[in-house]
C-alpha cells in the first residue's frame, strides 16, 4: 500500500494513500474534533467541527471526508478553524436541552459533583464519595458540618417536596472514610521542584496547599495563629464544628507532604519580600479577622467586643467574663455563633440586636431557630443609637426601633427608623457582628481595593505583584463563606500551578447546558421526605460546647442519598459534546430560540431517548441500520423540525430492535441512555 | 388560417384554457380556420395570449383575451377581417419585450405546438442530434461545447463540456445522465417553459450529451407542481420512442439509450445534485459529501453527470451552428445567452433571453418597461435563496458570472425579481431565510440550525425587538454558515442578507435603532395618524377599522388610537382624502 | 396483513397493491410509490405506509422518513379544497403575507390545518411558477391572481355558497 507524508500543524505525519484527513489524523493519535464520525460507518459530514484549514485551499475542508494527499499542509488550530468551530458548537448548543450538571453543582461555588457522590452515598461507597468531593473540597468532614449549602437551597428536590440534605451526607461519608482503615488519599504528581508559599492556613489557604501539593510542588503554609484551620479553627464555634473533626482533616493534608509554620505573622516574625524571595509562588490567604464597628456613640467603652474577637477568645479556651446581660449585634452567622456561644459561656439574658426582620436575616433559619431553643431574645427591628457606658464600662443599648421602607439593591427591603422611638436594653457586654475585614498589615506592596481587600484577578487569582496570588476572604468583595474561599481556592491553585509550569490558564467559566424543569415535570416522583438529623436537647447543649448535631444513621444516610433525582447528565463524564464545547469560550445564549422539544421516549427496548438532548448526528440511525442492519430509527420531517424517532408504525418495538444497544454506545452526547435492569 | 392559444401554465392560469374553449364552441364544422394551442411566448404580463397565423405568418398577436373576445376572434376568422381585433392587438411598445430579445434556449417556445414531434421538426429539430450522432464522435462533441464556452444555467456555472468529459472518463459501464428539472427558486419559472413548450429541445439535448457521456440512461427528475410540464415532456417521451429518436439503435446507429421522468416530491434542496440523486434513489433528499462527486459515484453508485433544463435547451443549437456561433454571443467569461423570469415589481413581467453582456438596465427598462406604477427602482433581487439584491446604484452591471459575483449576488438559474422603494430589505432578507430554513434539509448543523437562528434574529428586529449588535451577529453567523455548511443550498443561504446588509446596512439600523422601517412595510414599526387638516370626518376609516381604533364625530377630524391600532392599514385604503398617515 | 393493532381506520389496500406490483420490486421507487398511494387516498394513513414498508422490505422509520422530508406529502386528510397559497418570492413583493393573512382570519385555519367542516385546507407552496399574476393562490387546481385580501375572501365565500356552507 502506498504511503503518503502530510503535515497536521506542523507535525510530520504518515497514512494510507486515499485515506480521509480524519482517519490519519486518528491513526496518529491526534484528536481533530468531530460528533457524527465513526470509522465503522459511511462517512456523514454533519456536525461541521471536523474544519481544517489546508494550504493553498480556500474552502475550509471537513476532515472526515477530504482526502489527504502527499505533502498536504493541514492547520486545525488556525482562527477561522477555531470561529468556524466555536460557532458549530454554539448553534448544537442553542437547540440542547439537558442538565449537564444538576443546580446542586451548579450553584456550588466550588462546583462540586453533588450527584456523583451522593449516588456513591447510596451505593454505600463511602469512600469513592470522598474521592469525588475531594476533587473540590479537601476538607469534607468540617465543610459538611459549616456550609450554609447553597446546593440545597438549589436542590430540585424541593419540588417534590424537600430538599436533599447535602452537607450533612458530605460529612457523614467523610467521617466513615476519616475512621475507616484506609482513608482516602489522593495520587500526587512526581515533584516539579517550584516553591510555594501560602500565607494563612484557613480553608482557602488548606485548599490551595493541598491541591498544589498533589501537583507535585514544595507547599509551605505560614499562620499567626498557633493551629491551622483558620476561621473554620478560631471562628465557628466547637458546638458546630467539633476541633478534633478539623485536625484530622488538617493532619491528612500535612501527611500528604505539606509544610505547616504556625505563630508566624508576616511583618512581624518574617517579612513578605523574604517570602517572595524564597518563593516560586506566593499565595496570600490571610482571611478577614478584623471585626467592623458598629458607628455609634460609646463603641469605645469596655465590655463592647468584636464578635470574631470573641469567638476566637473561646475557641483559643478563653472563657470571657460576660456579665448577666449580653447583646449581640447583627443578624447573620456570625452573631448567631456569638449569641450561642454567649449562652454557653454563662451569659443569662442573650439579646440579639437586628435592624431588619428575621426574614431578611441572612443568618441560616435552623441557626435561628436553635438559638431562640437555646434561649437567645430576638430584637428584630432594633438598632443601637448609642451603647451607655458608667465608669468606661457598658452599662446598656439605647435602642433605634426600626421598621421597613422600600427594597435596596439586595432586594431586601430598608431599614428606616421610627422617628423619636427608642428603647433601652440593661446590657453588661455588647458584641459587634456586624461584619469583617482584612487587616492587610505587612503586605505594603501589595494592591487593595476601595474596601480595603486585596485586589486579585478574578480569572487568575493575581496580585499587582509577580509571582504573588491572592484568593478568599481577604481579597475583591471580602469575606464570604467557607466553600467560596474553598472555590477561589481552586482557581488559585489552577492559576500558580499554570503560572509555575508555564502552561496556557484556561480563565473562562464553563458552559453547562441547563434544563427549564418545572414542579409539574415533577409530578410524577414518590414523595420521600428529607432526613430528620437528630440534636441534642436545647437545654443540654446550653451547658456545653458539644455538637449539637448526632449525625445520620447509616440507613437514614443511604435513603436520604437514594432521594437524589439524578439531575445531571448522566453522560457528562463522556459526552464529546460538553468537552469540545468547553476546550473554548463560548455562548451560546447569543443565539438562544426556539427549542425541539425535550421529552423522554421510552419505546426502544431497554433504551430512553432523551429528545432534548439530541444533536442529530444520527450515529444511532447510521449504526441501527448500517452495522446492525435494522434500521428502526429514522429521521422524521425537514430542517429545524428534523427529529430522529423509532417508527414502528402501532407494531410492538421488540420485533424490530434487537436490544444490541449499539445506538446507546455511540451515541456522543447523553440523548440515548441504556437502562439498568 | 390558425389561431394558435398560448397554454402554458401562465397563460392557463391567466384564463387560455376558458379561452381556448370558448372559441371552440363557437367553431363550426364549416370553418375553415384551425384552433391549435402552443406553449409559452413568456410574455407572462399579456397572457392569455391568441396568435393568427397565416400559413407560416403571424399575422395578429391578441393579448389579454377573455373568454368574452372569443366571438370576435371568430367572427375575424370567419370574415378574414381582422380589423375586428384591433383593440385587443398586441401594441408596438409591447413587441419591443420579444423584438430586443435573443433566443436560443427559448428559440421554440410559443412558436411551436409543444407536443407535436413534426412541428419540432419542421423547426430544424432533431438535426442536432443526426449531426452529433452520425458525424462526429463523443469526444468531438465535448470539444465543440467546449468551445462554445456554455456554462451550467442551474446557477454555479460550471463549465459544462468538463462535467461531460470527467462522466465520459469515469470507468463504469453503466452512465447516467439526468437533468435537473426541480425548478425551486421561487421566483424562477425558465425550466417549466422550456419543457412545457419545448420538450423535444430537452430531449434532443440530453441525448447529445448522453451520447457524448456513454450513458445509456437519461432521467429527468422534474418538480411534482409542474403537472403540464411532465404531462407535455410524456407525450414528447412517447413520440420519441416511436420515432426511434430514443430507444435502442437511434436513427439507425449504435447509440442507445432511453429516457423516464421522476417527479420530485416538494424539496427545494432537491436541486442541489447528490440530493438529487439521494431522492432519485428513493431517499430522503439530504446532500452527499463530495468527494466522491457524482461523475465518479453518482445515481447507483454509477457515474452520473446532471445539468440543468436550460443548458440541455442550448445544446442543439450548438451542435447545428457551432460553438463558434454561441461563443460570439456574451462576454469574455460568459458565453451565449441566459433566460431570466423577470417578476416582481416590473411593469412587463415574463420570460427574458438575451445575451451574455446585457446590463440589468436594459432588461428591467428597455425590455421590462420599467417599475410598476413608475415608483422609485430599489433593487433588483438574482438567484433567489442563493443570491442577492443588487441595488440601483449598480444597475449599470453586466450581465456576466463575474461581475455579478463581485456585487455579492449570483447569476442563479435565472430569478430576476424587481423590487421598489415599498419593499423592505430587512423583510426580504427574512423572506429567503425563512424560505432557506424551511428548505433546509436537517442534515448538517450549520443549515439546520443556523438558517433558523438569522430567521428568528431577522424576525426580532422586523418586530422592533432588535438589539444593538444583531448586524455584526448576522455577519459572523453568515460568514460561518458560508464556511461550515455541508452543501450549496447552506453555503448560499446568507447571500440574500449579506447582500442586503452590504446595500442597505441603513435599513437595518433604522430598525433596530430606530424602530423605523424607512419601506413601511414592518406592520409592527408603523404608526398611523389621521391629517386634522385634511379629514373631512367622512366616518368611513372608523366603520372600517376592524378594532374601533379610530373616534371622532361626524364632520369632525377623527383619531387614532396607537395602542388599539392593528396596523392593517384599512384606514389608509378607505380614506378618500389622503388624511391617514403612516410613520 | 396489516398489523396496525387498531391505529386509525382500516384502508382499502386492493388498489395500493396495483401500484406495489407495478412499482414495489425496489425502494429505489418510494417516491413514486408514495405519490401514487397519495392519489387514492388523498392522504397517506399509516396503515398504508406500514403495507408500503413490508411490501418493499424496508422499515417503517425509512418510509416515515421519506413521507415526512417532502411537502407534498400529507399524514392527515385535507378538506375538499385545497387552497395552495403561494410564497414565492414575485408573491412576497406583492403582498402574499396579506393574502395569507385574510385566509387565516377568514377561515380560522393556519398552513397545513383544515377547517372544522372539512371544506377547506390551506397549504403554503413553494412558487406555483405564475408571478406575472403574483399574488396568486391555487384551489384545485385553479389559479386565481391579482388577488388583494378583500378578492381572495371573495373567492373563499362564493366556494362556501356553492357548497352551502354559507
Amino acid at each position: 500500500m502506498e504511503m503518503i507524508k502530510i503535515f497536521i500543524d506542523g507535525c510530520e505525519i504518515t497514512g494510507k494513500s486515499g485515506d480521509t484527513i480524519l482517519n490519519i489524523a486518528m491513526q496518529n493519535g491526534i484528536e481533530i474534533p468531530n460528533l457524527c464520525y465513526n470509522s465503522e460507518l459511511k462517512v456523514y459530514g454533519a456536525c461541521g467541527l471536523c474544519v481544517v484549514e489546508v494550504e493553498g485551499v480556500p474552502k475550509l475542508l471537513r476532515a472526515c471526508s477530504a482526502i489527504a494527499s502527499d505533502g498536504m499542509r493541514i492547520h486545525t488550530d488556525t482562527e477561522r478553524v477555531k470561529r468556524a468551530r466555536k460557532i458549530a458548537l454554539e448553534l448544537i448548543m442553542s437547540d440542547h436541552e439537558g442538565d449537564c450538571k444538576g443546580p446542586c453543582s451548579l450553584n456550588c461555588p466550588a462546583h462540586t459533583d453533588v450527584q456523583g457522590y451522593l449516588k456513591q452515598i447510596a451505593l454505600g461507597n463511602d469512600r469513592e464519595a470522598v474521592r469525588i468531593i475531594k476533587e473540590k473540597i479537601p476538607i469534607p468532614a468540617s465543610i459538611g458540618r459549616v456550609c450554609p449549602h447553597p446546593c440545597e437551597d438549589h436542590c430540585r428536590r424541593e419540588m417534590v417536596e424537600e430538599p436533599l440534605s447535602i452537607a450533612y451526607l458530605k460529612a457523614f461519608a467523610a467521617d466513615n472514610d476519616l475512621a475507616s482503615d484506609d482513608p482516602y488519599k489522593a495520587e500526587k504528581a512526581e515533584p516539579t521542584g517550584k516553591k510555594v508559599s501560602i500565607i494563612g492556613g484557613g480553608p482557602a489557604g488548606l485548599t490551595a496547599a493541598y491541591y498544589l501539593c498533589l501537583g507535585g510542588h514544595d507547599v509551605t503554609v505560614y499562620d499567626a495563629m498557633p493551629e491551622m484551620g483558620g476561621m473554620l479553627r478560631y471562628g465557628i464555634p466547637e458546638y458546630r464544628l467539633p476541633k478534633s473533626v478539623l485536625a484530622k482533616e488538617i493532619l491528612a493534608i500535612e501527611k500528604l507532604g505539606v509544610t505547616f509554620k504556625n505563630n508566624i505573622k508576616i511583618g512581624r516574625d518574617i517579612s513578605f519580600a523574604d517570602i517572595r524571595n524564597s518563593s516560586d509562588a506566593v499565595l496570600v490567604t490571610i482571611g478577614a479577622w478584623s471585626g467592623s464597628t458598629i458607628g455609634c456613640p460609646g463603641e469605645d467603652l469596655n465590655g463592647v467586643l468584636s464578635g470574631i474577637d470573641f469567638l476566637r477568645e473561646v475557641n483559643m479556651g478563653g472563657r470571657p467574663d460576660l456579665g448577666k446581660n449580653v447583646a449581640v449585634v447583627g443578624g447573620g452567622n456570625t452573631a448567631m455563633d456569638a449569641c450561642r456561644t454567649a449562652i454557653r459561656c454563662g451569659a443569662e439574658n442573650v439579646y440579639v440586636i437586628y435592624r431588619r426582620t428575621r426574614e431578611e436575616a441572612p443568618a441560616e433559619d435552623i441557626e435561628i431557630t436553635e438559638a431562640i431553643e437555646e434561649g437567645v431574645t430576638f430584637k428584630f427591628l432594633t438598632n443601637p443609637a448609642e451603647i451607655i457606658g458608667e465608669d468606661g464600662k457598658v452599662k446598656g443599648v439605647k435602642l433605634q426601633i426600626m421598621c421597613l421602607g422600600e427594597p435596596d439593591e439586595s432586594g431586601r427591603r430598608r431599614p428606616v427608623p421610627v422617628e423619636g422611638k427608642f428603647e433601652m436594653l440593661n446590657v453588661d457586654t455588647v458584641i459587634a457582628a456586624i461584619g469583617q475585614k482584612c487587616a492587610s498589615e505587612g503586605f505594603e506592596d501589595i494592591s487593595l481595593t476601595r474596601r480595603g481587600t486585596i485586589e486579585a484577578n478574578a480569572d487568575t487569582c493575581k496580585t499587582n505583584l509577580e509571582g504573588v496570588f491572592a484568593a478568599g476572604d481577604a481579597t475583591n468583595r471580602g469575606a464570604s463563606i467557607a466553600i467560596a474561599a474553598i472555590a477561589e481556592a481552586n482557581d488559585a491553585a489552577c492559576a500558580i500551578d499554570a503560572y509555575l509550569l508555564g502552561l496556557e490558564l484556561n480563565t473562562w467559566k464553563p458552559y453547562y447546558s441547563e434544563k427549564k424543569v418545572t414542579a409539574d415535570s415533577l409530578a410524577d416522583r414518590e414523595k420521600k421526605p428529607r432526613a430528620v438529623m437528630s440534636v441534642k436537647a436545647p437545654e443540654e447543649r446550653c451547658k456545653s460546647f458539644e455538637a449539637v448535631i448526632n449525625g445520620f444513621t447509616e440507613e437514614q444516610a443511604r435513603k436520604e442519598a437514594e432521594r437524589c433525582l439524578e439531575c445531571g447528565c448522566h453522560d457528562y463524564a463522556e459526552c464529546k459534546l460538553i468537552r469540545y464545547a468547553n476546550m473554548q469560550p463560548i455562548q451560546p445564549q447569543r443565539l438562544f430560540g426556539e427549542i425541539h422539544d425535550s421529552f423522554i421516549e421510552q419505546r426502544l427496548v431497554s433504551i430512553e431517548r432523551d429528545q432534548g438532548k439530541c444533536i442529530l448526528c444520527n450515529l444511532c440511525v447510521r449504526t441501527c441500520r448500517e452495522s446492525v442492519g435494522k434500521g428502526i430509527l429514522g429521521l422524521v420531517d425537514r430542517g429545524f423540525r428534523t427529529v430522529i424517532r423509532p417508527e414502528f408504525m402501532g407494531t410492538d418495538a421488540v420485533r424490530f430492535c434487537k436490544d444490541c444497544k449499539k445506538c446507546a454506545e455511540l451515541c456522543p452526547t447523553g440523548a440515548l441512555k441504556i437502562l439498568e435492569r | 388560417m390558425r389561431i394558435i392559444i398560448g397554454e402554458g401554465s401562465c397563460g392557463i392560469a391567466a384564463g387560455a384554457g376558458k379561452v381556448h374553449n370558448a372559441i371552440s364552441a363557437l367553431m363550426t364544422a364549416k370553418d375553415s380556420f384551425t384552433l391549435g394551442s402552443t406553449g409559452c411566448i413568456g410574455m407572462c404580463f399579456l397572457e392569455p395570449i391568441v396568435d393568427i397565423y397565416d400559413g407560416k405568418t403571424l399575422v395578429r398577436r391578441l393579448v389579454r383575451v377573455s373568454e368574452k373576445d372569443a366571438e370576435n376572434i371568430v367572427n375575424a376568422a370567419r370574415n378574414n377581417d381582422l380589423s375586428l381585433l384591433d383593440s385587443i392587438t398586441i401594441k408596438p411598445e409591447d413587441e419591443e419585450f420579444l423584438n430586443r430579445q435573443t433566443r436560443i434556449a427559448l428559440r421554440h417556445c410559443g412558436l411551436i405546438d409543444p407536443v407535436s414531434l413534426d412541428d419540432y421538426i419542421r423547426a430544424d429539430g432533431y438535426q442536432g442530434l443526426k449531426k452529433a450522432l452520425t458525424t462526429m464522435t463523443p469526444e468531438q462533441v465535448i470539444e465543440e461545447i467546449k468551445i462554445s464556452g456554455l456554462v451550467g444555467r442551474g446557477g454555479a456555472g460550471f463549465p459544462t463540456w468538463f462535467k461531460w468529459n470527467a462522466c465520459r472518463q469515469s470507468p463504469g459501464s453503466e452512465k447516467y445522465l439526468i437533468c435537473n428539472a426541480d425548478e425551486g427558486d421561487p421566483g424562477a419559472f425558465m425550466d417549466r417553459a422550456v419543457i412545457e413548450s419545448d420538450p423535444h429541445n430537452l430531449i434532443e439535448g440530453m441525448l447529445i450529451g448522453a451520447y457524448a457521456i456513454g450513458a445509456s440512461e437519461m432521467i429527468v427528475y422534474v418538480r411534482a407542481e409542474y403537472p403540464l410540464a411532465i404531462a407535455n415532456l410524456e407525450k414528447a417521451i412517447a413520440q420519441a420512442r416511436e420515432a426511434n429518436l430514443l430507444g435502442e439503435n437511434i436513427l439507425g446507429t449504435d447509440f442507445s439509450c432511453d429516457m423516464r421522468i421522476k417527479a420530485g416530491a416538494g424539496a427545494f434542496v432537491c436541486g442541489e445534485e447528490t440530493a438529487l440523486i439521494e431522492s432519485l434513489e428513493g431517499k430522503r433528499g439530504m446532500p452527499r459529501l463530495k468527494p466522491p462527486f457524482p461523475a465518479q459515484k453518482g445515481y447507483t453508485d454509477a457515474p452520473s453527470n446532471i445539468n440543468n433544463v436550460e443548458t440541455f435547451a442550448n445544446v442543439a443549437w450548438i451542435i447545428n451552428n457551432g460553438g463558434e456561433a454561441f461563443a460570439a454571443m456574451g462576454t469574455e467569461n460568459s458565453k451565449g445567452t441566459k433566460v431570466f423570469a423577470l417578476t416582481g415589481k416590473i411593469k412587463k413581467g415574463g420570460l427574458v433571453e438575451i445575451p451574455m453582456g446585457a446590463t440589468l438596465r436594459e432588461v428591467i427598462y428597455d425590455i421590462g418597461g420599467g417599475i410598476k406604477d413608475d415608483k422609485e427602482f430599489k433593487a433588483v433581487q438574482m438567484g433567489g435563496p442563493s443570491g442577492g439584491c443588487i441595488p440601483a446604484e449598480l444597475l449599470d452591471t453586466v450581465i456576466d458570472y463575474k461581475a455579478l459575483s463581485a456585487t455579492g449576488a449570483i447569476m442563479g438559474s435565472g430569478g430576476m425579481v424587481v423590487m421598489d422603494e415599498s419593499t423592505c430589505m430587512v423583510g426580504m432578507a427574512k423572506f429567503f431565510l425563512d424560505f432557506t430554513a424551511r428548505e433546509s434539509c436537517g442534515k448538517c448543523v450549520h443549515c439546520r440550525i443556523g438558517t433558523k437562528r438569522i430567521y428568528e434574529i431577522l424576525t426580532r428586529i422586523v418586530n422592533g425587538e432588535g438589539r444593538e449588535g444583531d448586524i455584526e451577529l448576522l455577519e459572523e453567523l453568515c460568514v460561518a454558515i458560508k464556511d461550515g455548511a455541508l452543501c450549496g443550498l447552506g453555503q448560499t443561504a446568507p447571500n440574500p442578507l449579506l447582500t442586503t446588509i452590504r446595500y442597505f446596512r441603513n435599513e437595518y439600523e433604522a430598525h433596530i435603532r430606530d424602530k423605523k422601517c424607512p419601506a413601511k412595510e414592518c406592520t409592527a414599526l408603523l404608526t398611523y395618524s389621521i391629517d386634522t387638516e385634511k379629514c373631512v370626518g367622512c366616518t368611513v376609516c372608523a366603520r372600517k377599522c376592524p378594532v374601533g381604533a379610530i373616534s371622532g364625530a361626524v364632520k369632525r377630524p377623527h383619531s387614532v388610537d396607537t395602542e388599539k391600532c392593528i396596523r392593517c392599514n384599512q384606514c389608509l385604503i378607505s380614506c378618500r382624502f389622503g388624511a391617514v398617515n403612516v410613520r | 396483513m396489516c398489523k396496525c393493532n387498531g391505529e386509525g381506520p382500516k384502508s382499502d389496500l386492493t388498489r395500493l397493491n396495483t401500484v406495489l406490483e407495478q412499482y414495489g420490486d425496489t425502494t429505489s421507487n418510494l417516491i413514486t410509490i408514495l405519490q401514487k398511494a397519495q392519489d387514492i387516498y388523498g392522504y397517506l394513513p399509516k396503515d398504508v405506509l406500514y403495507h408500503i414498508a413490508e411490501h418493499l422490505g424496508t422499515t417503517p422509520a425509512e418510509v416515515m422518513g421519506v413521507a415526512t422530508f417532502y411537502s407534498q406529502f400529507r399524514l392527515t386528510p385535507i378538506g375538499k379544497y385545497l387552497i395552495m397559497s403561494c410564497q414565492g418570492t414575485a408573491c412576497y413583493v406583492n403582498g402574499s403575507a396579506r393574502i395569507s393573512a385574510a385566509i387565516t382570519e377568514y377561515l380560522g385555519i393556519k398552513n397545513g390545518e383544515t377547517t372544522a367542516d372539512g371544506l377547506f385546507t390551506l397549504e403554503n407552496v413553494a412558487c406555483l411558477g405564475c408571478c406575472s399574476l403574483a399574488p396568486v393562490i391555487m384551489i384545485n387546481g385553479e389559479a386565481y391572481g391579482n388577488l388583494t385580501p378583500e378578492k381572495v375572501v371573495k373567492v373563499l365565500k362564493d366556494i362556501q355558497a356553492k357548497e352551502g356552507a354559507i
